[in-house]
């Protein structure tokens, strides 16, 4: 169970790079102040930061064997 | 803007980011007041907030380095590990929950809501909702105290029957970090909130304090951090700006150190009444158009 979590939490994390990249790229143009600027930084660095997150859960979420 | 405009705003900003009494309300209302020119559109204003709120999160991270240093070691030693054994490892899980909602709410809303009641009259009428807040977690927070039977008691060693900024659940936790997102309307404090939200989880005044300072570093620097290019724009005068963002930080750093000392037995409720009186004079004072 712990662990099937831990591969959703992993699943999440690969999304949230790939957002990130779209955003950074500007083919995302989701809920930003400027649809005209060529990248979102600010989008990008959060999605990236929610998939160090999401990778940090599923670490915590995992079966530990020690 | 004048030398000793951007001075006098440096100053009110970080004198008043870590007060719960709102920055923004204050920076939006004051120079209204005082019928300055300068106008907040202008393209040479954000660089000027970027470089005030990197006073203020240099100030903080000052005031906390050793602490710091524990909670950067623990987030990764814990990442690592994928467990937590630590209190700064705690510490640095429970700053990462509050941030992650603080965070996404700032990306999607922030600019959004804060063009949407960017007006002296609207900040002045939040900074008395700001005021009653502050009071009502002060009246929640009695209650509890009734309810352990602590009347009797000092007000020190009411303190002391609560908990460190450690114990607070991850739940909780994350609750602070969103209640953040209220500070995006001009009037009402970040840090009024969550030290609010800190004391409802049940903290002592000083460690809601210390885990709303700590919330906030990452936060407000982050959002100074993203916006450095703008620095670098034509037309900046840096060298005014760089002064503005030092008395900043001097008086961020200051205002922080009073603070957790008047938190040691002191209450919110002073600041509650405070931006009720603010915001009432305010109001008068814009109707009457002084």
């Amino acid at each position: 169970m712990r662990d099937r979590l831990a591969v959703v939490l992993v699943i999440l994390a690969v999304a949230f790079v790939v957002i990130a990249g779209l955003y950074y790229e500007g083919v995302l143009q989701i809920a930003v102040s400027d649809p005209h600027a060529a990248h979102h930084t600010t989008h990008a660095i959060l999605f990236a930061v929610l998939a160090v997150a999401s990778l940090i859960a599923a670490n915590f979420a995992r079966e530990k064997t020690v | 803007m004048t030398f000793p405009q951007a001075l006098f705003m440096g100053l009110l900003q970080g004198a008043t980011e870590l007060f719960p009494v709102s920055s923004l309300g204050h920076s939006v209302i004051i120079p209204t007041l005082l019928h300055w020119q300068f106008k907040q559109s202008d393209p040479t204003f954000v660089p000027f907030l970027v470089l005030l709120h990197l006073g203020t999160a240099g100030a903080l991270l000052v005031l906390y380095r050793e602490q710091w240093v524990e909670i950067i070691r623990g987030f990764f030693t814990a990442a690592v590990r994928g467990r937590i054994t630590t209190q700064p490892e705690r510490l640095a899980m429970l700053l990462l929950t509050g941030t992650i909602p603080a965070g996404i709410l700032g990306v999607f809303f922030e600019n959004r809501i804060k063009s949407l009641f960017a007006s002296p009259y609207v900040a002045a009428g939040f900074l008395v909702v700001n005021g009653f807040l502050l009071l009502g977690f002060e009246l929640l927070r009695r209650r509890a105290e009734r309810r352990a039977s602590l009347d009797s008691r000092s007000r020190a060693e009411q303190e002391q029957s609560f908990a460190a900024a450690e114990r607070i659940s991850f739940r909780a936790a994350a609750v602070i970090g969103a209640c953040q997102a209220l500070a995006f309307l001009p009037g009402i404090s970040r840090s009024g909130v969550t030290i609010g939200g800190g004391l409802v989880a049940g903290l002592r005044h000083q460690e809601a304090a210390r885990f709303s300072f700590l919330l906030a570093t990452p936060v407000i620097l982050a959002a100074g951090l993203v916006e450095v290019p703008q620095l670098f724009a034509t037309g900046v005068p840096l060298g005014e700006y760089v002064a503005a963002a030092l008395l900043s930080g001097i008086a961020a750093y200051a205002s922080a150190r009073f603070l957790l000392r008047h938190f040691r037995s002191g209450r919110l409720d002073p600041y509650g009444w405070y931006c009720i009186a603010a915001g009432a004079v305010s109001l008068l004072l814009l109707t009457l158009r002084m």
